[in-house]
């Protein structure tokens, strides 16, 4: 029973099966001599629901292909549509608000903020969605305890063990209650029990009708996704589906029953107005 | 919003908090800025409350004959830094006095005429003892208690002065030396009067009765030749009709003058204003003084905050990844410098208080507090802190997130 006192999530003004589009996706580093290119001409097209492992050697454009997914960065030139809207038309202020509310991060070095408990950690996406504090405590340590991190609220991130770390990080991505779920190399960190732990979490997380999509070196776990993609040089060099479309999770249903146990239906209606 | 803005307020605490010393430190810097500044002003405030209390004293019914200063600001300035020009030159003569006089409405006229002359008695000689040069209507204006003695009177005005407290000390080396004499220029006079000790050194007439030697003008002037009249103090009848005779004044004067209106004719709280040059002077080399240290306190914040932004980079970036806009870092920082200024006001007003307090202990100031005050130290300090945290906060909320993440302690 994830984040009950969170609002649902609202429906999307399209329901659009591709979640994610990317076309002719370029991004360059430095000019001239100094040129090189993180992504040339790149093409991909991800659906709601999928599970996606991208590898490839280092420095083939997987981690700036999450960024520009992320909205963390730019490309150059090309087209990316998310959830059927292209992203250059899409002001600052209100990336950083999609940052907050549909886009979840986890990262290799987990990025936690050294100085905060591992409550307000996790709380951290929500003051930027701009919930008040005593939902934001609430949800993140509903969000803790999924991951068996209860206990832990109130421990600084020094204070846990790698795994744990990378727990909280997955916690803090999830929240929020995002529709992607972007992972650079997640168990890069960690030893194999902690490893396997965080895929099972993440599992979890896509059974739930999540879109996730993770770099990973590890060829071991591609056994977890829905799709993987070998990248080479800033372009897919294989692009395998071990599952058809018509079997993604659905999202929908599961949601909706969330929705109708949540109290909180004035301030989702509130906040969708917003939207 | 203003929720984002609360978060941000307790953000900005913890940080404070867990830099403690740092903290303290760059509230010190806006600290000693903002209590120079309170000093300042409690003691100008002080000043100037306690010329109106003295005229609210001597009544409401006054009117003061000024010369215009000839001379530039610059001039005059750097002759009173110096002391050369402590008696400035003056265009008001003995006619004007007797003129004055004839005024419709008015009770009495006191010229008053400073100088410094040398004056000695069998034993003792006093280099540069103050002279005022007025007449007996001077105490109808200006009531002096008088410790023995009578002060002059039209009948004996000729040879008899009053005295100082201080100055009998020095001069006679006591403090009842009435009936003795003394020698101003040749002459020889005989003292009738000493003042009772005076605590206020700071009056509209800009004297120090206690060191002064008091006699009348015109026996002044028949030794020194033409006397330097700083100001003739004027009482009406009523204190109803001072617009009026002030402008009779004004016109008399004028006329006495062929036409010249090189001198000022004021009433009520205008008496007030050039109490004291030299203060004013004092008090706003200080103020620039405070400026100053104002602006090193300030780019003390800035400092701090720019080191607080490098420091925390990698935070920046987390923050940013995970929905916070630049708007929001900005807000972040903005506040905490805010923060930072506002509570080293609040320690300035605290010291400069104190300060104040202290400095009334050796010094007749008492500190004037008022909310004007208060108002002006709480918005200098909310300045500064917005002049002095926008480039920092500017720079936090301009980085890469990427960069930022990449970045470590």
């Amino acid at each position: 029973m994830l984040i009950l006192s969170l609002p649902p999530k609202q429906p999307l003004i399209i329901m659009n099966e591709d979640i994610i589009k990317l076309t002719h996706l370029t991004k360059r580093y430095g000019y001239g001599d100094t040129e090189s290119f993180a992504l040339k001409d790149f093409n991909l097209t991800i659906k709601r629901g999928e599970f996606i492992m991208i590898m490839g050697p280092s420095g083939c454009g997987k981690t700036t292909l999450l960024n520009i997914i992320g909205l963390l960065d730019r490309a150059t030139s090309g087209e990316y549509l998310l959830n059927g809207e292209s992203v250059a038309n899409i002001s600052a202020r209100r990336q950083a608000r999609l940052r907050a509310k549909k886009i979840g991060f986890i990262f290799q070095n987990f990025n936690l903020i050294e100085d905060l408990p591992i409550l307000e950690n996790v709380a951290l996406p929500l003051v930027y969605v701009g919930y008040p504090r005593t939902v934001r405590l609430k949800s993140a340590s509903n969000a803790l305890s999924r991951f068996h991190l209860q206990e832990k609220e109130y421990y600084h991130p020094s204070q846990l063990s790698g795994g744990q770390q990378q727990r909280a990080a997955i916690a803090r991505a999830i929240v929020a209650d995002p529709e992607i779920i972007l992972a650079d190399e997640p168990t890069g960190n960690l030893d194999s029990r902690a490893s396997s732990i965080v895929m099972e979490e993440l599992k979890a997380i896509h059974a739930e009708g999540n879109t996730i999509i993770m770099v990973t070196h590890n060829p071991a776990l591609t056994t977890y996704a829905t799709r993987v993609i070998n990248m080479l040089d800033g372009s897919i060099a294989t692009d395998i589906k071990t599952v058809s479309d018509q079997n993604l999770p659905k999202s929908s249903t599961s949601k909706s029953k969330k929705r109708k146990k949540s109290p909180k239906t004035t301030k989702s209606a509130k906040t969708r107005r917003k939207k | 919003m203003s929720l984002l803005f609360r978060t941000h307020l307790s953000l900005a605490c913890a940080s404070i908090r867990e830099n403690r010393t740092r903290s303290f430190l760059t509230c010190l810097g806006i600290a000693i800025g903002i209590a120079s500044i309170i000093l300042i002003l409690s003691l100008t405030g002080s000043i100037s409350h306690l010329i109106s209390r003295e005229i609210k004293d001597v009544g409401a019914n006054l009117i003061v004959v000024r010369p215009s200063s000839t001379k530039d600001a610059v001039t005059s300035l750097v002759g009173e830094l110096t002391g050369t020009n402590s008696y400035q030159t003056s265009n008001l003569s003995l006619s004007d006095i007797q003129a004055l006089s004839q005024v419709p409405g008015v009770t009495a006229v006191a010229p008053i005429s400073l100088s410094a002359h040398t004056i000695t008695d069998e034993n003792n000689t006093i280099a540069s003892a103050t002279i005022l040069g007025t007449t007996p209507d001077f105490t109808a204006i200006n009531p002096l208690t008088l410790r023995y003695g009578s002060f002059i009177s039209n009948d004996n005005k000729s040879n008899s002065v009053v005295i100082g407290h201080m100055l009998s000390l020095l001069l006679f080396n006591t403090s009842n030396p009435v009936g003795r004499t003394l020698t101003f220029q040749g002459q020889r006079f005989i003292v009738i009067g000493v003042l009772e000790e005076i605590k206020d050194y700071i009056n509209f007439n800009n004297i120090d009765y206690d060191h002064a030697l008091i006699m009348d003008l015109e026996a002044l002037a028949a030794i020194t030749g033409d006397p330097q009249i700083q100001q003739i103090n004027v009482r009406t009848a009523t204190t109803g009709h001072l617009a009026t005779i002030a402008g009779d004044i004004k016109s008399v004067i004028t006329t006495n003058h062929s036409g010249d209106t090189n001198f000022t004719v004021s009433y009520g709280d205008a008496i007030t204003h050039p109490a004291s040059n030299l203060l004013n002077i004092i008090s706003g080399i200080l103020a620039i003084v405070a400026g100053i240290s104002l602006v090193v306190g300030g780019i003390g914040v800035m400092n701090i905050m720019l080191v607080s932004v490098a420091e925390r980079t990698h935070e920046i970036g987390i923050r940013k990844s995970v929905g916070a806009s630049s708007h929001a870092i900005l807000l972040q920082f903005m506040l905490e410098a805010l923060i930072l200024s506002m509570f080293g006001g609040f320690m300035g007003v605290v010291l400069g208080y104190i300060l104040a307090f202290l400095f009334s202990i050796i010094t007749p100031f008492t500190p004037y507090i008022s909310w004007q005050i208060l108002l002006v130290t709480f918005l200098t300090s909310i300045v500064v802190g917005i002049i002095f945290g926008t480039y920092p906060a500017l720079k936090a909320a301009s980085k890469n997130p990427i960069e930022s993440l990449k970045h470590y302690r």
